[in-house]
Parts: structure tokens; sequence; C-alpha cells
């Protein structure tokens, strides 16, 4: 099946998931334990099951997967929106993050079927059935589907993502020509909801030391920018075996972003850029 | 605040982690990153064995016989047109790479096109190298 945009979901449900033993790994405190079961109201007339990831803190326990049924004719459409009639409706200690509801602010980036998106830009009909629900794959869980994004902050942090031009500063805007500005185009859309770092099998075994695809976007948009006066610097920084090249091209970044971005692309022009230099 | 860490806060058990490849769904991107590294590895192998193939063949007719006769059993068959296909699907894969390195074919459609073709033509050029070997077999 070719995939053309990062919206679509595939329909290929030959290889759910890798053939590797649930356990691969693992650390004890990770295993996911089976959970209960929320039926629907009685007389629900639609009923979907939701398969979600549970994890209290204050419990003492290890995560579990617990099986909510959500009656469709009382909840909108979108997985966001069972998300809230869950907590309205059923167990209102379901904690997950929102805010815009509208793709813009990245805060409800999950795992949804295997696969990293918004919960607020993705149809309830376009999933699976039972449709499973997990925080960010790979990252450390602060309580069911919050997953905890500091380490993946600092690391953007690192690249120093702010304008740095040269000399003192102007009198007026800093210019850019309608070409240098259409060179921040596919990159400076990034919401950092980290669906792309999640979804990258490299930084998922060395996420302390390599940067990922959301961070590495990002420094390429900086690289890019006309403005900016420190691209030796940056270039500096990220020459590197784990920051820069952990990246091994496997592109699930791209696949997954709800951007519809290139990261994949952006850390081939640094590489590239990096090349150059040595010429 | 950066480094805020689970100790500081009322739990003292550490956070439990998201699953990563055992929840996350395989797709032609990973599935062929994974491939090519396992071709690379078959291939690495198959090279091996072909540098016995040739000092048997330098050591003793006996040594050689037995080498012959060992690739030419069913297994031995099996393997070498699963070590010609590992040859080529690394060849093909490793082509996407050098093309990706010049920052070229990123968009999503020509990745997943670029990578059924790859699949595509090392079946093919699989099938194409054990026809004309046989062939010149006689």
């Amino acid at each position: 099946m070719i995939i053309r945009s990062s919206s679509q979901v595939s329909r290929w449900k030959v290889l759910r998931r890798f053939p590797v033993p649930r356990r691969l790994g693992v650390p004890g405190e990770s295993r996911i334990e089976r959970g209960r079961f929320w039926p629907a109201p009685p007389g629900a007339k639609r009923v979907k099951r939701f398969e979600i990831y549970r994890y209290d803190p204050d419990s003492g326990r290890n995560p579990r997967l617990d099986t909510f049924e959500v009656d469709l004719d009382d909840s909108g459409p979108m997985v966001l929106d069972a998300l809230i009639w869950i907590k309205s409706k059923a167990d209102s200690t379901l904690t997950f993050r929102r805010s815009c509801r509208e793709g813009v602010c990245g805060s409800c980036a999950m795992t949804l079927d295997g696969t990293n998106w918004l919960a607020c830009t993705r149809f309830i009909s376009e999933t699976e059935s039972p449709a499973s629900i997990y925080p960010l794959a790979n990252f450390p869980v602060i309580k069911d589907l919050v997953p905890d994004q500091s380490h993946a902050l600092a690391q953007y942090a690192l690249i120093e993502p702010w304008l740095k031009p040269d000399g003192p500063p102007p009198q007026h805007e800093r210019l850019q020509s309608v070409a240098e500005r259409k060179r921040l185009d596919g990159y400076y859309e990034c919401i950092l909801c980290c669906c792309c770092t999640s979804g990258c099998p490299s930084h998922w075994w060395n996420g302390s030391r390599s940067l990922g695809p959301a961070v590495l976007l990002q420094a390429w948009r900086w690289l890019t920018d006309s403005r900016d006066a420190a691209k030796g610097e940056r270039l500096d920084a990220l020459e590197d075996p784990f920051r820069l090249y952990r990246c091994h091209t496997i592109l699930n970044c791209t696949r997954t972003c709800p951007k519809g971005l290139n990261p994949g692309k952006a850390i081939a022009e640094i590489k590239k850029l990096l090349l150059e230099r040595t010429l | 605040m950066l480094e805020m860490k689970p100790e500081g806060l009322s739990s003292a058990r550490p956070r439990p982690r998201s699953p990563n490849i055992q929840n996350y769904r395989p797709q032609l991107t990973s599935v062929l990153s994974i491939a090519n590294r396992i071709t690379a590895l078959v291939s690495t192998v198959a090279m091996v064995v072909f540098v016995a193939w040739l000092i048997a063949a330098e050591l003793s007719p006996r040594s050689y016989d037995a080498m012959y006769a060992a690739a030419m059993s069913p297994i031995g068959r099996a393997l070498l047109v699963i070590a010609t296909f590992a040859f080529f699907l690394h060849l093909c894969g490793s082509m996407r790479h050098l093309v990706w390195d010049s920052v070229r074919g990123f968009e999503l459609g020509a990745i997943y096109i670029s990578g059924w073709v790859a699949i595509v033509a090392s079946v093919v050029l699989t099938a194409a190298a054990w026809v004309t070997g046989l062939l010149l077999k006689g």
C-alpha cells in the first residue's frame, strides 16, 4: 500500500506488531497488567470498545490495560471526544492532556492503534475495534496518558532554539525576501507534539544521547533561517555520533507527523550541510 | 525544572515507560530499515561462506566436492536463494539511502514507492540471477 500523506491510516493488518516477546527489554515497573472492564451504560445502541493504558502513580501498582465501552451516539466524532466522554460518563480519574481540540497545540499526542497521532484529529471511525490508546511510545508515564516530556524538552533547549543574529540590534524588523521566508515552510509549523520522536526506533534505543526527529527538525529550522548568524556554532553542536548521526533514515517520523511535516528531510539537510562544510 | 525526576515527587517508584517496539505498528519505513540491517548481516555471513568455498576449491578435490554437495542439498539451495535475495534487497535498500543522502525522494509517496520498488526489484533480480545461472550451467 502506497501512503502519500501521514494522515492516511493503513488498512493492512498483516503485521500488527513486531514479532518480539511482549516483555523484551521491559523493566518490571513497565509491565502492563490486565485492567478492568467498564461496560457501556444500559440502553446504549452504538457501542465501541477502547483499550486504554492506565497508570496511577499513587497506587504503587503496575500499569494496566482497561477496556471502556463508549456510547458513540452520546460522544463526539474524534478520539479525544471519546476520552472526554469516558472521563465525564465512566471514570473521572482518566487522565490525559488536551487543550485546543483542533491539532494546533499538540497536547493530546498519543499512540493510537500503534501509531502516533493527535487524539483530536483522529476520527473514531478510523480506529480499529477495539481501539488501542497508549501514552506516547517510549516516554516515561506520569499518569495514564500523560507522558513526561522533560527529557525531550531539555534536548530542545540544547539546540538553542532562538534567533542568534549578527551585530547590534537594527532599528527596524529583520527583513527576509519571499524566497528566504519560504525556506522555513514545512519546518516552522512544528507544534512539538513529539509524535515523531516517540515513533523513532533510534530514539528508543539511544534516546538519552540521540536528539530525535522533533528536535533535529527544529535545529534545521534555525540553520536555514536567513537571519540567523550562528550556523557554524549550531553545526558544531550537532556534529556528534549520537546527537545527529544516530538517525539512520528510518523515516517513521515522516510517516507519523500529524502536521504532515518532514523531519526526515530536515535531518538529511543537516547531514548534507555538514558534508558540504568539509569540502 | 527540566531535570525533574520521579524521586522528587510523592512516589518513590520509578515511572513506567510506555511500550515502544512491543506496541508500535510495523510500517514499510521501519520494516525496510530493519530489513536492511538483517540483509547486511546475511550478506556478510554469505561472504564468509563464499571464501570458505574458494578455500575448499584450493585445498583438495575432496573438500571441494563436500562443499559442493552441501551447497546443492535442498537446505543449501534454499540458503543460497535467501543469501542472493538478501544481497539484492540490501543493494536496492542502500541505493534508496544513497538517493536520500542527496536530500531527494523524501515525499511520503516517494518513500513508499521507492520502498516497494526495492522489494519488487530484489525479487526480480534474485529470480533473474538464478535463471541466468541455471541456464549457463545448462
